[in-house]
């Protein structure tokens, strides 16, 4: 059993469409929430929705964003250098919150290096990628 | 030589800055100038994460981001300018900075501040700010991603 949260952070509807779609694959993901960051909203405010995401029980939580330098990243990753619970990764996709949410056991560095590794060889071009698994 | 575009965003660096405006000045610096993030070692570890690998992240107080702006300006490299609000360019053009163009590109609502454009609302302090900006020979625009075409604040500023 997976022992940690899951926050899907990003821009617009891409953090409800990350989890909607990550179940449509894997079935319910428990102890999820997505949070969006709507045109108009202020960093601060976002701060506070993606804080109350987190949650205040003390619990590992991991936080996916879906783009370095973008807001969702930047308040995520404000929050993480404060708190050692919450690790925060960006360039999440598909592949990564598919692992994360089959992850079993706790957010520990072996989990973080596989999670990054999952969404770095999941980016292929198909050519260059066919040629490489001929080789 | 002038620097080509300072942008004013209360947000700093963020997902429009990276992804849109570094490409679209061809800008391999990005330079802050806040005198709060310039104290606070916290923040400046901050930003510096929020920009791509390879792009370095300086952050200024007002008196040493007037000396590297007027450095930068000579050099034509092309970078980008990041402040959080009208007072610190005005300050900066006040300092001897050449500034083309002041862009506006988030500047967030809230008591006692009139909205000028979508996601553009600026206080009266502000307004007065830019003003005398324009007066000292720098061009004002709304522009919030680098694809949007640019608003003079001259057809949009109310007393005119």
């Amino acid at each position: 059993m997976r022992k940690f949260r899951i926050v899907l952070a990003g821009h617009g509807t891409l953090p409800a469409a990350l989890l909607a779609t990550t179940e449509l694959i894997c079935g319910p993901v428990a102890d999820a929430a997505a949070v969006g960051l709507e045109p108009t909203e202020s960093p601060d405010h976002y701060t506070e929705s993606l804080r109350d995401a987190i949650g205040h029980d003390g619990r590992r939580v991991l936080v996916l964003c879906d783009l370095l330098g973008g807001t969702p990243f930047n308040v995520a990753s404000a929050i993480a250098r404060r708190s050692p619970r919450v690790v925060c990764i960006s360039g999440a996709s598909l592949a990564i919150a598919l692992e994360a949410a089959l992850a079993d056991g706790d957010l520990d560095d072996a989990l973080v290096e596989r999670l990054l590794e999952v969404g770095r060889s999941g980016i292929v071009e198909t050519e260059r990628h066919r040629a490489r698994r001929a080789s | 030589m002038s620097l080509r575009l300072v942008r004013i965003d209360d947000r700093l660096i963020h997902g429009q800055v990276v992804a849109g405006w570094l490409r679209a000045l061809g800008a391999q610096r990005i330079v802050i100038v806040d005198d709060a993030a310039a104290r606070d070692e916290f923040l400046r570890e901050v930003l510096t994460l929020a920009a791509p690998s390879g792009v370095p992240v300086e952050v200024l107080d007002l008196v040493g981001g007037a000396a590297r702006c007027i450095d930068l300006a000579a050099s034509r490299e092309p970078v980008i300018v990041l402040a959080r609000s009208p007072r610190t360019v005005l300050a900066l053009r006040q300092a001897g900075v050449p500034i083309e163009v002041v862009d506006l590109g988030g500047l967030g609502a809230g008591p006692g501040r009139r909205r000028l454009h979508r996601t553009i609302s600026v206080s009266a302090d502000e307004l007065a700010e830019l003003r005398e900006l324009e007066q000292l020979g720098t061009r004002v625009e709304i522009r919030i991603v680098a694809d949007d075409r640019p608003i003079a604040l001259r057809s949009l500023d109310p007393a005119r």
